[in-house]
């Protein structure tokens, strides 16, 4: 299969933001084109998980060709629920490996925080089987489900739990494109007000605005894109044998390692889906970064923390970064493609090869993405 | 140990990997094969429960739900009157009351207030109560299983 690489990435500040999502889409567009010094790029692969809801605007892969001044140039949407992102990617991806396209364009991003709480709550939510909602299931719901059952099932404590968010905030802190970048301190992560039992406030992501874009190429560049893989599982939640592993998540990680041709060893930096601080702690260890049963010692020990052996989500991951739902499956990639090219500033690590992880839906379609830096 | 009335949970079986799921649908999730209807009792397993404290629109806060793993093999979502005393692993029964599953391991007093909980008006609160009563006295009556 022909190589596939990064040209250039971008992405805004994620956070409340008063422009509009095609404006925000433009501005991460430009700046990853002007990042690959490409005036255009040969087609256009465009990521949003409910422009239709969230601002009321269909047909959304035209409408931002055009907003670019690329009404010319093909474009198409892609939507896998929150890890849409990461989906575009994808598409993107085939269409260079496979020859049809030397240069794609691919962007996303999400406007929600000019809508009510609950309002944003609920069209996240139908994401969620039907049945499971009718009971009044909601992402948060399901989260604390999975939570109570981690914890009984392998022992994992609250404060490994909550480390993590303490870890991403702390991240965060040192990322000037984060949505929170304030440190917060374990005693405020455990007393925070609870959402879903035993799930509380401060383990759970915010509702932000923001877009990324990365342009891949068939020109070799410094980091390409070593393996990609797509990994599924049943929308219903009762369904599956597990809550305390997510079978999308493993197939992903197979998938990808099968194409990059090698495993987890070499992974020296990740971004995970740390929508819920405990989901972090399950893709450590279905991504084989972490051995089975380890993830909350290893966090609690510094081993994931920026300066740690493995670094997980240095950019502040969705706690802290923020979560523009379909914006962040490409944040997560650019953020590991601007890591291994050393442009991660003020929260650089050490690393050529980094993961990328998205989770959609309640775990029903995941992504994971492994970039190499090879020269 | 005589067992407590039970209710008949309507579900469905692949016929090709031998899964069972509740509500019944058409398909196995995982195999393209029509599934057959079967019920199986309304006794299982918690396999987690949360409270939300700001539930959707339409549930009263707060609003306590469980997976239960059915001993026949399904996991159905439940509602129920409070979690206190739950554990993961805690056996309850299920039962159903206008087509929403409950859970309780709780004595018919505590049944009764978990229906006065419910959200909605009094004539379908009393309604429910008297539903159940009349299930558990149709059960005692000859109706338990063997």
């Amino acid at each position: 299969m022909p190589g596939v690489w990064i040209a250039g990435a971008g992405m805004t500040r994620f956070g409340k933001r008063q422009e509009s999502l095609p404006d925000l889409v433009a501005e991460a567009a430009r700046s990853a084109l002007s990042a690959a010094r490409l005036e255009a790029p040969d087609a256009i692969v465009v990521a949003a998980m409910n422009p239709e809801e969230f601002i009321g605007e269909g047909n959304f892969a035209s409408q931002i060709a055009t907003h670019l001044g690329f009404a010319h140039v093909p474009a198409l949407r892609v939507e896998t629920a929150t890890s849409s992102g990461a989906a575009a990617v994808y598409t993107g991806f085939a269409a260079v490996a496979a020859g049809l396209s030397r240069s794609v364009l691919v962007v996303g991003g999400e406007k929600m925080t000019h809508l009510p709480t609950p309002r944003v709550s609920e069209l996240i939510g139908r994401s969620i089987d039907p049945h499971e909602r009718s009971y009044g299931a909601t992402m948060p719901a399901l989260a604390g489900l999975i939570t109570r059952a981690l914890m009984a099932k392998t022992g994992v404590t609250l404060k490994e739990i909550s480390q993590v968010a303490v870890k991403n905030h702390a991240n965060g802190a040192r990322n000037p494109d984060a949505h929170f970048q304030e440190p917060v301190s374990l005693d405020a992560v455990l007393e925070s007000r609870i959402v879903a039992d035993p799930l509380r406030l401060y383990h759970c992501c915010p509702i932000s605005d923001g877009a990324a874009a990365l342009v891949l190429t068939a020109e070799p560049a410094p980091v390409r894109i070593a393996g990609i893989g797509q990994g599924a599982d049943t929308l219903a939640v009762r369904y599956r044998e597990s809550l305390v592993s997510f079978r999308a998540t493993q197939a992903a990680a197979k998938a990808a390692y099968r194409m990059a041709g090698f495993g987890p060893e070499r992974v020296e930096v990740a971004e995970v889906h740390d929508a819920f601080a405990p989901f972090e702690l399950i893709a450590l260890e279905d991504l084989g970064l972490v051995p089975s049963g380890k993830a909350g010692r290893a966090t609690l020990a510094g081993e994931t923390a920026i300066d740690g052996r493995l670094p997980i989500n240095p950019s502040g991951g969705l706690k802290a970064r923020g979560h523009p739902l379909a914006g962040t499956g490409i944040a997560q990639i650019a953020e590991v493609f601007w890591q291994l090219l050393g442009e991660a500033h003020g929260h650089q690590v050490a690393a050529r090869v980094g993961l990328a992880h998205s989770i959609g839906g309640l775990a029903t379609n995941n992504w994971v993405t492994v970039l190499e830096r090879t020269r | 140990m005589t067992k407590p009335p039970s209710e008949l949970i309507p579900a469905s079986r692949c016929t090709r990997c031998g899964r069972v799921v509740a509500p019944p649908t058409s398909y196995c999730p995982d195999h393209p094969v029509a599934m057959e209807p079967l019920s199986i009792e309304g006794y299982g397993e918690v396999v987690s429960f949360t409270t939300l404290h700001s539930p959707p629109e339409g549930f009263s806060s707060p609003l306590h739900l469980a997976l239960v793993g059915l001993d026949g093999g399904a996991r159905l979502f439940c509602h129920g009157a409070e979690t206190k005393g739950l554990r993961v692993g805690s056996r309850v029964a299920v039962e159903e009351v206008d087509q929403v599953y409950y859970f309780s391991h709780l004595g018919v007093m505590d049944r009764a207030r978990l229906f006065w909980r419910r959200a909605g008006d009094l004539e379908e609160t009393v309604t429910a109560i008297v539903k159940s009563a009349v299930k558990r006295v149709w059960r005692r009556g000859g109706g338990e299983k063997v």
